[in-house]
C-alpha cells in the first residue's frame, strides 16, 4: 500500500496536484456558509435532561433572550433618582419600545412597569410607575419612595443605592440582537445625558464572541501560518523547501474546514481553534521529510529515486505518530459535549489527512522542482547545523541525562509528588462571561452592573406540584356522580371527564362551566343533586389543584428565598410570594406589619387578582403557570462563576434536607447559570474518561509498534509527565480548572507522544545499528534530538498568535500549548535518556541479547 | 322616563337601519354605537363567560354577573359584579358609578381578606382581572375622549377613526372602530401604537336580538404583541329588569343582591 501511494505521487504528480487543488476549492468554498455559534447551552447535546428541562422551563414561564441596558449615575446625590436621569431614562424606554424585534409588552423599565399604592385611606391606586418623566426633583423623589417599597424592582431594577437603573428589553431572536444592540447605542448618544450607559446581556455577549472569534480565525490562524512560516525559514534557510510543508497545512486546514463546515456543523469556539491547531501538526511531518530529503539528495542524484526511499523510511514512525495524534484528539469524543467532539473528530480527520497530503504532496512537489534549485537546496543544507546554540545544549543535556540518571529520575519523582499535590489544589471553575478580556465592555458592564445591583446571573429553582392520582381519582369519583344524572346532560359530561388533563386549568373550567349549564337546565331532583355535588367536588378539586396558590406552600417559598439570600449566596430573589404579599399589604393600608401572606388560597386567589388588574397582567406567569401547578424562583447572583453557582446549589440541598419539600412538590435547577455548571461537570468528567480512554489506547499502540511493552510504558513517560505537570502547575498558580485547560489533557497526550516515538525509535534503530548503547546515546543527541527540539520549538511558537486574540481562552490555550511543548521536549530529552541509563537492559531486548551486537552493520547514524 | 326613551330610541334604530339616511356626522355615529354598545335599556344583567388564553393557549376562566343601571342615556351609569367561577375568586364584587362629568367611583369586595377597598380610578385602561380587555372596554370609554372622524362608509359599517385628546393618558395612538349600519354595534375595533403597529383588535363575532335590542353575545379581544386572547361570552341576559337603585351600593359588596343575580327563566 505505501509503496502504491508514493508511487502515485512520485508518478503522476499533476494528478496528485489536480486532485489536492480541486478538493481544497471545493470544500473550501463550502466555508463560505459558515455558521458561527456561540449558544453555552449548545455545550450540552440537545437531549441533555438539564438541557431540555431548562428549554422547557424557559416556554412554561416564557423567559426570552434579553438586552440589558444599565445606567449609572455616581455624581448626583440622588443617583439616577434626578429629573435629567429619569428624563433621560423614560426617553430612552420609549424608543426603544418603537424598535422592531424588541418584544415591547415584556419590556422592563421604571417607564414600563406598574406602581401600587396607597391613594389616601381606603383608597388604593394602581398606576404607572413613571408614566410621564418626572419634572421637579420631588417627583423624581417620590419614584424612589415607591420602588423602594416594591421588592420586586429594588435591587433588580434599581440598584439598593440608587445609583443604577437598568432597562431590560426583550428580543425576538438573538439574531437581533446586534442591529439592535446598535440601534440602542444610537439612541444613547442622541440622550445627552452625562450618565454612563452599558449594554450587556447574553444575547449581546454571544454576539460579540461570535465577531471576535471570527477575529481570531481570520487573524490568529493566518498569523500562526506566517509565524510557522518564518520559524522554518529559520531552520532550513530555503523558501522553495519550505513552501511545500505550508501548502499541506493550508490544505489541510481548508480541507478540515471545508468538511466540517460543509457537512452542517456550526463552528463553535472549540472548533474555531482548529485551523491553528493543525497548522502546526500538519507541517511537521513534512519537516521530517523535507529535512531528510535535504540531507540525503547529492546533486546530480535522482531526486524521485531519493525521495522514495526517504518518504518508505519515514512512512511507519510518521502513520503511528499521526495515528497517536490522532487517537489524542478522537479520546474527546468520549467526552459529551457536542462542540468538543466534534473539535476531536475534526482535528483527528485533519491530522490523518495531514499525514496523507503529506506522503502525497511532498514528493510531486519535489520531484517538480528544477534540478538547479534541488542542486541549491542540498548545498545550502550540506553543513548540517551541528555546531549551534541549539545542537550543544542538546549534546550536553543529553550527556548530563545520561550520567545523572537516578538523580534526574529522583527529581522526576519528587516533581511528579509536587504536581499531584497541585492538582488536589484545582479548582473547577469557569464563566463564558469571564472568556472576554477584563477591559472588554462587556466585562466592564459585568463588573459595574453586579457592583450596582443584586446580580445580573438568572438562575431559576422550579417549583413543580406532582397532583399524583388525584386526578384519576376525582374523575373516577365524577363518572359514578354522572351515572345519576340524566342521560341528555351526562354523556357530554362524561367525554369532558374523560378528556385527558393537558392543561388543568382549561379542563377544570370546561368542565365546572358545563356542570353549571347542565344544572341550570337539569329538570329532575336526581340530576341536579348529582350536579349539585358534582360541581361542588370539581371546584374543590380545582382549587387543589392550584396547588401554589396555597399559603402554607407559598409561605415555605418564602422561608427559602429568606435562606438562599442570607445565605450570602445569592444576591437577591423574586417569586411569587413576594407579589402575593406586596398586594395583600397594600390591599389592607399599605403597613409595613401586612407585608405577609394571606391566611388562606381563595384570599391568595383574590389578592392575585387584583395583581392582575394592572398594565402587565402576564408578568404574573414568569413567575407561575397559569394554572398554579409550577412555580419559579428566580435567582440573581453576582457572581457567574460556576464555583459560586455550585455553592448556592449546596446550600440549598442542605437546606431542603433539614427543611424538606412536601412530597408532592418537585425541585429542579434551571437558568443560565445552572447549565454552565452542567456542562462543566459533564466536560470533568468526560475529560476524565478521554484522557483514560485515550491513554490506554495509545499504550497498546505504542506497545504494538514496538513490539515490547516496556518500552510502551516508556513512551507514555513523557506524556504522563506533562500531563501531571501541567495540572500541577495549574493547581499551583491557582489557575482555575475551565474549558479551555479541561481541552489541554487530550492535545498533551496525542501531541508529546510524538516525541517518545521519534526518540525510542531512533534510539532503538541506533542500538541496532551501532550495537553499542553508548555510541546509540552519543548519537540519538545529536539530528534526532534536535528534530525533536525544532518540532517542540516549532508548535510551541506556532501557538504564540493566539497570545493576541481577543478572547481569553484562546490565549490560555496558547500559553499552555508553549508549557507542553516545552515540558514534554524536557522531559523526552532528559528524562526518557535517564531511565535509560539505568533500565536501559530491562527496556530492551536489543542490550539483553549480545548476538544482536553482531548482527548489526556498521552504518552512519545520520542516514 | 329616561328608560322609556331609551327604549324607544334603540327601537328605533334597529327596526328602521340601514333604510335609514347615511350619517355623515362622526360624532353622531358615535354617540349611537355608545348607546347601542352600553345602553341598551333602561337597566340589564347578563352572566358573563371570559376565556384568557395566553400565547400557548393555557386557559383562565372567570364568570361573573353584571347588573347595570342607567341614570340617563348617554350619562351616567352604575355597574355591580359578582364574580361566582372560580370559586376561589367567588363573592369577589366590584361596585362601579361611571360618571361623565369626573371620574367614577370604584369600589372593591374581597371576601377571602373580607375587605371592602375603594380604588383609584385614574387609570381605566388597566387589565380586567387578568383579561385583555380593559377596564374601560368594559364599562365604555367617552366618546369626549376623543376626536372622531370617517375613514369610510361602505354597505354595512361606519369605519371611523380616532384619536386621543390626551395621548399621554392611553396606550393607543389612534383607532379604527368598524360600527354596523344597521344596528351602530362596533363589530371590530383596532388599536394602533407609539410604534405604528396595530397591537390589539376587538372583534364581535355573534349579535342576538334580546327584549328588542341587537346584543353583542360573544366577542373577543385580541393581543397581537403576545397572542393572547380573551373571549368573551354573554348569557342569560336581560333588559329592563327593574333593578333598585339599592342593588348599586356598598352594602352589596359584603351581601351580594342574590336575588337579582338569579339567572332568568327562559
Amino acid at each position: 500500500m505505501k509503496h502504491a501511494v508514493i508511487h502515485l505521487a512520485t508518478e503522476r504528480p499533476r494528478t496528485v496536484y489536480a486532485v489536492v487543488v480541486l478538493l481544497t476549492v471545493i470544500l473550501g468554498a463550502l466555508i463560505t456558509r459558515i455558521q458561527i455559534d456561540t449558544d453555552p447551552e449548545n455545550m450540552l447535546p440537545v437531549d441533555q435532561t438539564d438541557r431540555v428541562f431548562h428549554n422547557l422551563v424557559e416556554e412554561r414561564f416564557t423567559y426570552t433572550d434579553a438586552i440589558v441596558i444599565g445606567v449609572v449615575n455616581e455624581n448626583h446625590p440622588n443617583g439616577i433618582y434626578n429629573v435629567d436621569s429619569l428624563t433621560a431614562l423614560h426617553s430612552l424606554s420609549k424608543s426603544i419600545l418603537a424598535l422592531d424585534g424588541v418584544i415591547a409588552p415584556d419590556l422592563a423599565s421604571l417607564s414600563e412597569v406598574d406602581n401600587i399604592d396607597q391613594e389616601g385611606p381606603g383608597t388604593i391606586r394602581f398606576e404607572w410607575m413613571m408614566r410621564d418623566a418626572p419634572v421637579t426633583e420631588q417627583q423624581a423623589m417620590d419614584i424612589r419612595r415607591k420602588v423602594e417599597q416594591l421588592p420586586l424592582l429594588k435591587d433588580s431594577l434599581v440598584s439598593g443605592d440608587g445609583k443604577a437603573a437598568t432597562i431590560y428589553v426583550p428580543i425576538a431572536s438573538k439574531d437581533l440582537s446586534y442591529p439592535l444592540s446598535l440601534e440602542i447605542q444610537a439612541l444613547i448618544r442622541q440622550l445627552d445625558s452625562d450618565d454612563a450607559y452599558h449594554i450587556t446581556g447574553l444575547p449581546v455577549a454571544e454576539d460579540t464572541f461570535g465577531h471576535d472569534m471570527f477575529v481570531q480565525m481570520g487573524i490568529s490562524a493566518p498569523l500562526a501560518g506566517l509565524m510557522i512560516f518564518a520559524l522554518m525559514l529559520y531552520f532550513f534557510r530555503s523558501p522553495q523547501l519550505v513552501i511545500a510543508p505550508m501548502l499541506v497545512a493550508m490544505a489541510t486546514v481548508i480541507i478540515s474546514m471545508g468538511l466540517l463546515i460543509g457537512m452542517g456543523f456550526t463552528v463553535h469556539i472549540m472548533s474555531s481553534m482548529i485551523p491553528i491547531f493543525l497548522m502546526p501538526i500538519a507541517v511537521v511531518d513534512s519537516v521530517h521529510i523535507m529535512s531528510e530529503f535535504a540531507d540525503a539528495y547529492r546533486p546530480g542524484a535522482d531526486a524521485k529515486i531519493v525521495i522514495t526511499r526517504v518518504v518508505e523510511h519515514l512512512f511507519t514512525p510518521m502513520l503511528f505518530t499521526s495515528l497517536t495524534s490522532a487517537v489524542g484528539f478522537l479520546s474527546l469524543m468520549l467526552t459529551p459535549i457536542p462542540p468538543v467532539q466534534i473539535f476531536g473528530a475534526f482535528v483527528a480527520f485533519g491530522i490523518l489527512l495531514a499525514f496523507v497530503l503529506t506522503i502525497l504532496l511532498i514528493p510531486a512537489y519535489v520531484i517538480r522542482m528544477k534540478p538547479a534549485a534541488l542542486d541549491k537546496l542540498s548545498s545550502r543544507s550540506s553543513t548540517p547545523h551541528t555546531d549551534t546554540l541549539l545542537a550543544r545544549t542538546l549534546r550536553r543535556s543529553g550527556r548530563f541525562a545520561m550520567r545523572r540518571g537516578k538523580l534526574i529520575t529522583g527529581i522526576a519523582v519528587l516533581a511528579m509528588a509536587v504536581s499531584v499535590a497541585g492538582i488536589y489544589r484545582i479548582e473547577i471553575n469557569d464563566n463564558p462571561v469571564r472568556w472576554f478580556k477584563a477591559n472588554h465592555p462587556i466585562r466592564v458592564a459585568d463588573d459595574v452592573l453586579n457592583e450596582h445591583f443584586a446580580g445580573t446571573y438568572d438562575a431559576f429553582v422550579v417549583l413543580t406540584y406532582n397532583e399524583g392520582d388525584a386526578i384519576p381519582a376525582f374523575s373516577a369519583a365524577a363518572m359514578q356522580l354522572l351515572n345519576r344524572v340524566d342521560e341528555g346532560y351526562a354523556a357530554e359530561l362524561r367525554q369532558l371527564v374523560a378528556a385527558r388533563p393537558g392543561d388543568i386549568g382549561a379542563w377544570f373550567g370546561d368542565m365546572i362551566t358545563a356542570v353549571d349549564d347542565a344544572l341550570f337546565d337539569a329538570e329532575d331532583s336526581e340530576s341536579i343533586d348529582a350536579l349539585e355535588q358534582l360541581l361542588a367536588m370539581a371546584e374543590e378539586a380545582q382549587v387543589k389543584s392550584k396547588y401554589f396558590q396555597r399559603p402554607d406552600i407559598l409561605q415555605q417559598i418564602s422561608e427559602i428565598q429568606s435562606a438562599l439570600t442570607d445565605s450570602g449566596h445569592v444576591g437577591k430573589s423574586n417569586a411569587l410570594p413576594d407579589v402575593v404579599k406586596v398586594v395583600n399589604r397594600e390591599l389592607r393600608g399599605g403597613t409595613p406589619s401586612d407585608y405577609r401572606i394571606p391566611p388562606t388560597a381563595a384570599a391568595v386567589a383574590q389578592t392575585l387578582l387584583q395583581y392582575q388588574s394592572s398594565h402587565r397582567p402576564h408578568d404574573l406567569w414568569h413567575i407561575v403557570t397559569p394554572d398554579f401547578t409550577s412555580t419559579a424562583i428566580w435567582l440573581q447572583l453576582k457572581s457567574g462563576d460556576n464555583q459560586d453557582m455550585s455553592l448556592a446549589m449546596d446550600f440549598l440541598d442542605d437546606y431542603l434536607a433539614e427543611n424538606p419539600l412536601p412530597a408532592e412538590v418537585e425541585m429542579r435547577w434551571a437558568g443560565k447559570t445552572f447549565i454552565n455548571v452542567v456542562w462543566q461537570d459533564v466536560m470533568v468528567t468526560g475529560m476524565l474518561k478521554s484522557l483514560m480512554g485515550a491513554f490506554v489506547v495509545v499504550f497498546f499502540m505504542m506497545a504494538f509498534l514496538f513490539r515490547n511493552p516496556r518500552l510502551g510504558l516508556l513512551a507514555m513517560v513523557p506524556l504522563s509527565v506533562t500531563i501531571l505537570g501541567v495540572y500541577g502547575i495549574i493547581g499551583w498558580i491557582g489557575k482555575d480548572y475551565d474549558m479551555p485547560i479541561a481541552v489541554l489533557s487530550s492535545l498533551t497526550l496525542g501531541l508529546s507522544v510524538d516525541f517518545a516515538i521519534h526518540f525510542i525509535e531512533r534510539t532503538r534503530a541506533l542500538l541496532r545499528d551501532t550495537g553499542s548503547f553508548a555510541s546509540a546515546t552519543e548519537q540519538i543527541f545529536e539530528e534526532p534530538a534536535r528534530a525533536i527540539a525544532r518540532n517542540a520549538i516549532v508548535i510551541a511558537i506556532g501557538f504564540t498568535p493566539l497570545f493576541f486574540a481577543p478572547l481569553v481562552p484562546y490565549i490560555t490555550v496558547g500559553a499552555f500549548m508553549a508549557a507542553i511543548m516545552a515540558l514534554s521536549g524536557i522531559t523526552t530529552l532528559i528524562l526518557l535518556p535517564a531511565l535509560m541509563s539505568w533500565a536501559g537492559p530491562w527496556l530492551f531486548p536489543e542490550m539483553r541479547d549480545s548476538s544482536a551486537r553482531s548482527l548489526a552493520p556498521a552504518q552512519p547514524a545520520q542516514a | 322616563m329616561i328608560a322609556r326613551f331609551s327604549i324607544m330610541l334603540t327601537a328605533l334604530i334597529f327596526t328602521t337601519g340601514a333604510a335609514a339616511e347615511v350619517l355623515t356626522d362622526a360624532d353622531e355615529v358615535i354617540a349611537r354605537a355608545d348607546l347601542a354598545a352600553y345602553y341598551a335599556g333602561a337597566d340589564g344583567r347578563s352572566d358573563v363567560r371570559m376565556i384568557i388564553s395566553d400565547s400557548q393557549g393555557r386557559q383562565q376562566r372567570r364568570q361573573f354577573t353584571v347588573l347595570r343601571r342607567d341614570l340617563a342615556d348617554a350619562g351616567d351609569q352604575q355597574f355591580l359584579v359578582v364574580f361566582s367561577q372560580p370559586s376561589d375568586v367567588r363573592n369577589t364584587v366590584f361596585l362601579v358609578d361611571k360618571h361623565m362629568d369626573r371620574d367614577d367611583d370604584r369600589w372593591l369586595y374581597l371576601p377571602g381578606l373580607d375587605l371592602v377597598k375603594r380604588i383609584s380610578a385614574g387609570d381605566k385602561r388597566t387589565s380586567f382581572v387578568g383579561a385583555h380587555y380593559f377596564y374601560e372596554d368594559v364599562s365604555g370609554r367617552r366618546p369626549s375622549d376623543d376626536t372622531h372622524e370617517f375613514v369610510e362608509t361602505n354597505d354595512d359599517f361606519y369605519v371611523l377613526k380616532h384619536t386621543p385628546i390626551d395621548p399621554l393618558s392611553v396606550e393607543f395612538t389612534s383607532y379604527v372602530t368598524w360600527i354596523d349600519r344597521e344596528t351602530f354595534l362596533p363589530m371590530k375595533i383596532e388599536y394602533t401604537n407609539a410604534a405604528g403597529d396595530l397591537y390589539r383588535r376587538v372583534e364581535v363575532s355573534e349579535v342576538e336580538d334580546i327584549d328588542g335590542h341587537p346584543t353583542v353575545t360573544s366577542s373577543r379581544v385580541s393581543d397581537l404583541l403576545t397572542g393572547g386572547k380573551t373571549d368573551m361570552q354573554f348569557r342569560y341576559i336581560k333588559y329592563d329588569v327593574g333593578l333598585p337603585e339599592t342593588v348599586f351600593t356598598e352594602r352589596s359588596l359584603r351581601n351580594p343582591p342574590h336575588d337579582w343575580l338569579q339567572r332568568p327563566e327562559r
